[in-house]
Formats: C-alpha cells, sequence, structure tokens
C-alpha cells in the first residue's frame, strides 16, 4: 500500500479530518486569548490565525474527500437502517452544511489581525473580535460533537 | 492595503455566502431538480455547493472591496456585528430546518 493509498483510506481521512479541525478550533481559541489580554505582537496573532484558516481548510478537504466518496455508500445506509436515522438526517445534514461557514467567519477574523493594535483600540473593535473568535471556535466544537454522534450512530447501528 | 474596508468587504461577503448556503440547502431539499443539477454539476450536490460558496466569498469580497467608496468606523462595527448575528441566524435555521425536515413538517 503506497503513501497516498493510506491517505486516502478511511480512518486516515476521519483522523486528518478531526486532527486538523482541532488545530483549527485551538488557534482561534488561543486568538481569542490574544485578543481578550492583549497578549502577543501583531505578527504572531497574523500566524495563529492564517494556521487556524489553513486548518479548517485541510480539514474540509479531508472530511469532503471522505464524506463524498465513502460516507454516502458505506456509513450513510447503516445510520438510516440503524437505532438512530435521526443522527444523518438531522445531524449529518445539519454538519456538512454549517461547516461552509466556518472559511468565510475565519477569514474575517484573520483580516481583523491585520489591523494594528492601536487601529484595534481605535476602531473598538478588540470585544467584537472576541466574540468573532469564540464564535470560529464554537462552530468548529459544535460541528466536532455534532461528528462524534454521527460515528457513534454509524457503530450502533453496524451492532444492532 | 485599506484593512477596515478589507474587513468590511469580507464580512458583508460572508454574510452573502452564509444566506446563499442557508437558502440552496433548504431550496434543493424542497426541489428535486435543483438538487440533481446540483449532483450533476459536480457528482455530488454538497461538492457543488461548497465550490459555489467559495467563489460567491471571494468573488463578493472583491467587487465590495472595489466599491467600497467609503466607510465609517461604525460601518465596520455594524458589519462584524451583523456577521455575528448571521452566523447564529444560519446554524439555528439549517438545524431546525432539518429537525422538521426529518419530522416530516415540511
Amino acid at each position: 500500500m503506497g503513501v497516498l493509498e493510506i491517505i486516502q483510506s478511511k480512518p486516515v481521512l476521519i483522523g486528518l479530518h478531526l486532527g486538523f479541525a482541532i488545530i483549527g478550533i485551538d488557534a482561534f481559541l488561543w486568538l481569542l486569548w490574544k485578543f481578550k489580554d492583549d497578549g502577543g505582537s501583531r505578527k504572531s496573532s497574523i500566524v495563529t490565525a492564517s494556521a487556524g484558516v489553513a486548518a479548517f481548510i485541510a480539514s474540509w478537504l479531508a472530511g469532503g474527500y471522505y464524506y463524498v466518496v465513502y460516507y454516502g455508500a458505506l456509513v450513510k445506509p447503516i445510520i438510516k437502517s440503524g437505532v438512530a436515522p435521526w443522527a444523518h438526517n438531522i445531524i449529518m445534514e445539519t454538519k456538512e452544511h454549517i461547516f461552509l461557514f466556518v472559511i468565510p467567519l475565519a477569514m474575517t477574523v484573520l483580516f481583523i489581525t491585520l489591523l494594528k493594535k492601536e487601529d484595534l483600540e481605535r476602531l473598538k473593535l478588540r470585544r467584537l473580535a472576541i466574540w468573532l473568535s469564540g464564535a470560529v471556535a464554537a462552530l468548529g466544537l459544535f460541528i466536532g460533537a455534532m461528528g462524534f454522534v454521527i460515528s457513534a450512530a454509524a457503530r450502533w447501528g453496524a451492532i444492532n | 492595503m485599506n484593512k477596515p474596508k478589507l474587513i468590511i468587504s469580507s464580512a458583508y461577503a460572508a454574510i452573502i455566502t452564509i444566506i446563499f448556503v442557508a437558502v440552496i440547502t433548504i431550496w434543493a431539499e424542497l426541489s428535486v431538480p435543483l438538487k440533481d443539477w446540483l449532483k450533476s454539476f459536480s457528482g455530488h450536490h454538497w461538492t457543488s455547493k461548497s465550490i459555489f460558496s467559495v467563489l460567491l466569498y471571494a468573488v463578493a469580497a472583491i467587487i465590495l472591496y472595489l466599491s467600497l467608496q467609503k466607510h465609517s468606523d461604525d460601518r465596520l462595527k455594524r458589519a462584524l456585528g451583523f456577521l455575528l448575528a448571521f452566523t447564529a441566524l444560519g446554524t439555528v435555521i439549517l438545524t431546525l430546518f432539518f429537525t422538521g425536515h426529518h419530522f416530516q413538517l415540511f
């Protein structure tokens, strides 16, 4: 089995999807803290936000590939015929679509980090920057929790 | 580069993208021809929505950046406040829609 085949395998794709999402969530939580405490340099905030955006894009690509290639054919039928068909109909359907909100929202926060600290204060944006960074992280956590429910529904669907 | 203008443009482009995703998602669930067209565009309805949402965000942000003449500090705060509200609203609307759809309320 080649490296590309390993990367494209189901467990690795799920791991990449989740792992990159965790990096994205952590980056925006860290950024929230930087905005709150006025900590770190502008450059470090830009790097943190850029890393968060890049991680969410990587999570999107890995999760999207898994979803399109494997989920519909292999996982969805198990969930739909299992004990919790609502896990696909409600949770997965909501998850896959609200994920599309994350990148534009995260990009906007990245652009806020381009402001100099004195401009952030003058424009009175600190509070909104904290809320928006928190919103990116909260959306990521919400999507992560939904992913856990979907995985559990697939496991229990397979057992029953 | 005018950074406040860039932030305003990105915020409104993000709001437009959120509205687009919510509308096309609900519309496609209720209209088989639209969902079929989305599937035929890229092979999967979600992939098509992903492509369109990225393109819409990028194009809207560029157009808004180039077309915005003046901006005030209040306008910047308002745009970010709206973005926060629309993110929450979009999440709630899609969750409620798929819940109602599952229970065949619509």
